[in-house]
């Protein structure tokens, strides 16, 4: 029987290991690779950076590179493979490239691969900047270092969305590929960034140090030679790795951070409440098309009755501020812009007796003594709020306010549909109320914001639209103001507009912002040393997909190893506290990062079980 | 021998017009489901949307659901029999097939000894209860209450004691994300690290099924006519036990089969528990993903198992027991 | 005839225990929710006025601590005999809600399937020919395809699911095994004499199979039930586990489900993660007894008891 028992065994591993294909016996030196987590949830098999939103995390970062990246730390653009970009004129805008850039097969990298770039996305419709063509007239090679971008329609606040999202694909590989759309080019990628593509398997994907990179002598040299980027399917999971030091930077939403953190010693970026940097707006999109829901007042009395403290200590454990009324997030890039007088004036604070009052005198009573209110002709009025079955804190988050609106009485039953139910009442407008993330976060322009939450090109009801504004507001001096933003160079007059649009919203309450979803960041000190913190703030620390240019990168730029040699007892000894390394991390501002735009990728959730927490 | 000929036959045909009907169901079930597969796909673009729209229509023709429901059944056929499952929807532009033949491995490599080895020692320990009163009223609660446990619950209440209480084995994977697959020792042990929770918990469960089988048809044997009668002419216990023990592997032999039909699904809650990268998770994503093909590629792996495996029982049938007539009879 | 059947059950100790366990656990289900403060999803009801408000309670307690409630009127203190989860939500309360909604799909489902498996079973075995030919393709297809991957599908057509519909879903795909076993049944009791003469006699199918071969076959069937009722449970919580259970109420699958996505495991937090299993698995084990207890009455030759 242990014959047999161990020929079993012999078998499997043995057709396991012919099926994977591996040959080599390898162990990635622990000391040197970097384990994380928190922005692959399936299985990496497309580095295409023609379709970021399909891509595996770092396809643009570590493999390909843009010419800005965007730090939202400072609300800064910073070049990247740019020496330099301005506009020149009011309708082009030259970039000037870095001396010395080259791919990863050690062919230079000249503006021709800029030009291609572009040019590319102008015969493939599904190319992820291919709408640039629409107001793009002409891409020009200066000489070898200089590109000029001739517009037909500048778009100002686009443009620089685009700057710091669109990643360079070397010309000589992607000419003579047939299908660039559908290519999931995992054979020998070759890019211009610092990691090389290594290997792939169902659990993780393998980057190997570009030991050859063009900006070793610019940035230095990042300090993990592997990055393993693992899939970890649950949460649970990730935090026992995390606790015992095998997964090393995790941009996980983890319940139960607050509680072992100190216990065991886990980085987070603010020491105490909310742990996180915030990362995008969680709106509830109320249906403007609906009676009473077009009602602005009515809004308004909604967004009086919700309590966003009791969220985020209900549903988040604090690990979230609660927003405010502008739902503007908390980074410079929106400070510089926000209107801290109009949000006064126009504002609203959680008050049950004011939303009372306001629904009272619209006319809204308890007619029939249920407790609930009923329209003013005394028909009954009854709302679902929808999220995604499984998405538990945000499932946790209807409930409360589900609870809330009772309070003053308005019935609200939450309501979990599976994720494809939530997606089509979504976009085709069938739904009262529901909470959604998806194109909220932080932008280098608010524009980009601001278009995704009042999106202009709503479709009618019924018919499935495919950008935000999921409750249909619309609001024609919204979509002039949108236009003006994005077509105006001067700043002031752009920031009169912006002024216009907060206090469109903060008065016609198109959706009500909850909470600031967090950019989850938990580190573990046992292998990885000279995390950015908020006392130690180099970097905007994630790894999402179309996140490494926003900060990503200067992470990996920016960590030590804690020794060259460890041992297991030295797990515990390592604190966050490293005062030595941190005075030079503070000049490491040599590279930006941009969010991005497809970073709903992330969210991309629809495991039920699993992640339901993969909120960017 | 005409008769046995006969009855292949018709069981050839039986199965033949079975894998019809379940292809035939397989490949319907997924496209009526609710929801749009490619607007889900398209749900991560949701920041940029003249593209997403664009997209929309470009996968949509890509994976020719424009075409009329009985174009996309036949084109599925001929591509079906050509060995092509189609592109999956949710791991695009992976194929079907390659996806599977990579989760395959570590179904086997969970599955077959857990299920071989809890038949084993099973059926021991059922055979042991089964002529041991003592011994069986100690043993049949356990039983009864192993077989009772979800598989899954069974696998957290494991990875709470052994997993996170003592520390002994990891909870999570196939192996350790630090290590590079290959024939070193090295790597085995890493795997069977990882291996030992998952097996374990599918082991022990399933072994209180095939003990509790065991027992009862040792019993059941051991009262029967002809134990009786054989113990009347004086025969040794021992004998009896013996006789007992080759009629009760009948049932538990066709089980074992069927059991082994049903491996690419049988393991999905508990490769959720451990995150083990099996066919389960694969199938869980598709359905969550409305990914038809992929869907249609893990169920016509199972629906092959299990034909296969209700076959081979089938042979089994008609050379162990000649008296076979109507059917095989199942047993749970 | 019957009470001396009732008799030799009462005697037997399997059967003895099974009916304790299971028993307990009905009685449970009953009056459980009536030591519980909380609603089923384990907030508290405060009253404001005509409306009732949930709150919820100090997260994370384990078994037996007071928890506190912040009300308009003041704080309550209240009991958590299984504790908190991390929502401050009661366990006891989604503990003996979750336990009713998996007696519930027991019953329902578990009586769905065996009443479709009786029927076709009694139809195919009893008719023979081609009635029986197709009704056994129809189950030999079904039996084929994987139960749990069929559910799961079928589970994600319905996008609000409530207990009712998750019960149905099971009953409708777990009758095959139940439909070949009494077709089988209904094969060795058609040779019998009665049966024969019924025949003669002139009785009508129906009459035939309700009339005498029902009789002979209730105790299998009440076993069968049983054995379905216990698979129900075990095929909603699967269910439940995997995220295509109830989308609203509670259930033991629900509770094992949020445990394991918030950590419970990892952070210790075991009353979270243990009791709704444990009680399953002795709730079906408690099924499992009262059907071999019952096995040992109906034939006399498998009792070890006397």
């Amino acid at each position: 029987m242990k014959k047999l028992l161990g020929a079993i065994i012999a078998l499997v591993v043995f057709a396991n290991v012919l099926s994977s294909g591996y040959v080599s016996a390898e162990e990635l030196p622990r000391d040197e690779t970097l384990y994380v987590g928190g922005g692959l949830w399936s299985q990496p098999n497309n580095f295409n950076p023609l379709t970021p939103w399909a891509a595996v995390t770092g396809t643009i970062g570590l493999l390909y590179e843009t010419m800005f990246l965007y730090d939202p730390l400072n609300d800064k653009l910073e070049p990247w493979l740019a020496e330099s970009g301005q506009w020149v004129s009011d309708n082009t805008y030259e970039v000037k490239l870095k001396e010395g850039l080259k791919w990863q097969d050690g062919k230079p990298l000249t503006a021709e691969d800029v030009k291609f770039t572009f040019d590319i996305a102008k015969e493939n419709g599904g190319v992820g900047w291919a709408p640039i063509w629409d107001w793009l007239s002409e891409v020009k090679v200066v000489d070898d270092r200089t590109v000029q971008f001739i517009f037909s329609q500048p778009h100002y606040e686009e443009w620089t969305y685009w700057l710091y999202n669109i990643p360079i694909v070397p010309k000589h590989v992607w000419e003579s590929i047939e299908d660039p759309i559908s290519y999931a080019n995992t054979d020998n990628p070759v890019g211009s960034g610092m990691y090389k593509l290594y290997k792939t398997d169902e659990m993780r994907a393998i980057w190997i140090r570009n030991d050859d990179w063009w900006g070793t002598k610019v940035f230095g040299k990042p300090a993990p030679k592997y990055i393993v980027y693992v899939i970890v399917y649950s949460n649970n999971v990730a935090l026992s790795m995390l606790v015992k030091g095998d997964l090393d930077w995790s941009n996980f939403f983890i319940p139960g951070v607050p509680d072992v953190k100190s216990t065991y010693n886990i980085v987070t970026w603010y020491d105490d409440k909310p742990y996180h940097l915030p990362a995008n707006t969680a709106f509830l999109f109320l249906n403007t098309q609906k009676e009473p829901l077009n009602n602005p007042d009515f809004r308004r009395a909604l967004a009086y009755a919700i309590n966003p403290d009791e969220i985020a200590a209900r549903a988040f454990q604090n690990q979230v501020l609660p927003a405010k009324p502008s739902g503007l997030l908390p980074v410079p890039v929106f400070e510089k812009i926000k209107a801290k007088d109009l949000e006064e004036k126009y504002g609203w604070k959680y008050d049950p007796e004011k939303a009372i009052q306001i629904l009272d005198s619209l006319g809204f009573k308890d007619v029939n003594g249920d407790g609930y209110r009923e329209f003013p002709d005394g028909s009954p009025m009854k709302f679902e709020i929808i999220v995604p079955y499984g998405w538990t804190d945000w499932m946790e988050m209807i409930r409360i306010i589900s609870e809330q609106l009772a309070s003053v009485g308005i019935r609200a039953e939450p309501k979990f549909p599976d994720y494809s139910k939530y997606w089509e009442d979504l976009t085709k407008g069938t739904f009262d109320m529901a909470i959604n993330n998806f194109g909220s976060q932080v932008y280098a322009t608010p524009w980009q914001w601001f278009n995704w939450v009042l999106y202009p090109d709503v479709t009618p009801v019924g018919e499935p639209s495919y950008s935000g504004n999921w409750g249909r507001y619309k609001n024609d001096r919204v979509i002039e103001l949108l236009e003006l933003i994005n077509t105006e160079k001067d700043e002031n007059k752009k920031l009169q507009y912006y002024r216009e649009l907060q206090e469109i919203m903060l008065k016609e309450v198109p959706a009500i912002p909850i909470v600031y979803n967090g950019a989850w960041f938990e580190a573990s000190p046992a292998h990885w040393t000279n995390w950015p913190t908020e006392k130690n703030p180099y970097a905007y620390p994630i790894s999402w997909n179309n996140y490494w240019q926003m900060g990503g990168l200067k992470v990996l730029l920016g960590i030590k190893p804690v020794k060259s040699t460890t041992s297991p007892a030295e797990t515990g000894t390592a604190t966050t506290s490293q005062p030595a390394e941190t005075s030079q991390t503070t000049t490491s501002s040599g590279e930006g990062g941009g969010i991005c735009g497809p970073a709903a990728l992330v969210g991309l959730a629809v495991v039920p079980l699993l992640l339901r927490k993969r909120k960017r | 021998m005409s008769g046995i000929k006969r009855y292949l036959t018709r069981k050839i045909v039986i199965y033949i017009l079975t894998f019809f009907f379940a292809v035939t169901i397989d490949w319907a079930i997924p496209r009526f489901m609710p929801g749009d597969p490619v607007a889900v796909l398209l749900s991560r673009f949701a920041t940029l949307p003249n593209v997403a729209e664009h997209l929309h229509s470009y996968f949509i023709q890509a994976f020719g659901l424009d075409k009329p429901l009985w174009e996309q059944y036949i084109s599925f056929w001929n591509a079906l029999l050509h060995g092509d499952l189609g592109i999956s929807i949710y791991y695009y532009p992976k194929p079907v097939a390659e996806i599977i033949k990579s989760a395959l491995p570590y179904d086997i490599a969970l599955l077959v000894p857990s299920i071989v080895l809890s038949w084993i020692v099973g059926n021991w320990l059922g055979a042991l209860a089964g002529k041991n009163r003592k011994l069986d009223s100690y043993l049949m609660p356990v039983f009864y209450f192993l077989t009772a446990s979800p598989y899954f619950w069974f696998a957290i209440v494991l990875a709470y004691l052994l997993g996170v209480k003592l520390d002994l084995f990891p909870v999570s994977g196939a192996y350790s994300y630090g290590i590079i697959p290959s024939l070193s020792w090295a790597f085995i042990k890493d795997f069977l690290h990882h291996w030992t929770l998952p097996f374990l918990s599918l082991f022990l469960v399933q072994l209180g099924g095939w003990a509790i089988g065991m027992r009862n048809m040792i019993i059941y044997e051991i009262e029967a006519d002809y134990a009786h009668y054989l113990e009347a002419l004086g025969s040794s216990e021992r004998l009896i036990l013996k006789h007992a023990f080759r009629n009760a592997m009948l049932p538990q032999v066709t089980g074992l089969a069927l059991q082994l039909g049903l491996i690419v699904a049988g393991a999905l809650t508990t490769e959720i528990v451990f995150s083990y990268p099996g066919i389960g998770y694969v199938l869980m994503q598709g359905i969550l993903n409305q990914d038809y093909f992929l869907i249609q590629g893990c169920f016509l792996m199972i629906i092959l198992n299990v034909l296969v495996a209700n076959f081979l029982i089938d042979l089994l049938y008609v050379v162990i027991d000649p008296r076979v007539k109507y059917s095989y009879t199942g047993g749970e | 005839m019957k009470g001396n059947t009732l008799r030799i059950a009462l005697k037997n100790n399997k059967f003895k225990i099974g009916v304790a366990i299971v028993g307990f656990f009905i009685i449970f289900a009953l009056i459980g929710p009536m030591f519980s403060k909380f609603d089923p999803l384990g907030y508290y009801v405060i009253k404001i006025g005509e409306r009732s408000a949930t709150k919820a309670s100090i997260a994370n307690l384990p078994p037996g601590e007071m928890g506190e409630i912040f009300t308009p009127q003041g704080v309550i203190k209240v009991k958590h005999y299984l504790g908190t989860d991390s929502f401050g939500r009661d366990l006891y309360s989604q503990l003996v809600h979750g336990l009713r909604s998996s007696l519930f799909v027991g019953l329902v489902g578990g009586g769905l399937a065996t009443l479709i498996g009786l029927l076709i079973g009694f139809v195919a075995g009893y008719k023979g020919g081609w009635v029986d030919e197709i009704l056994m393709m129809l189950t030999n297809i079904l039996l084929v395809i994987p139960t749990l991957a069929l559910l799961i599908i079928i589970a994600a057509y319905v996008t609000y699911r409530g207990v009712l519909i998750e019960s149905i879903i099971i009953g409708l795909t777990a009758w095959p095994w139940t439909a070949r076993a009494v077709r089988a049944q209904t094969l060795s009791l058609k040779e019998r004499e009665f049966v024969a003469l019924a025949k003669i006699a002139g009785m009508r199918d129906l009459a035939i199979i309700f009339g005498e071969i029902m009789p002979n076959m209730v105790s299998y069937v009440f076993m069968v039930f049983i054995l379905q009722f216990g698979g129900a449970i075990l095929a909603a919580v699967g269910l439940d586990f995997i995220g295509l259970g109830p989308t609203r109420g509670i259930s033991l699958g629900i509770i094992l489900q949020n445990a394991v996505l918030w950590n419970a495991i990892q952070l210790g937090y075991w009353w979270w993660a243990i009791p709704p299993g444990l009680v399953i698995a002795l709730l079906i084990t408690g099924l499992y007894f009262i059907n071999t207890g019952l096995d040992e009455v109906f034939n006399p030759r498998l009792r070890r008891e006397e």
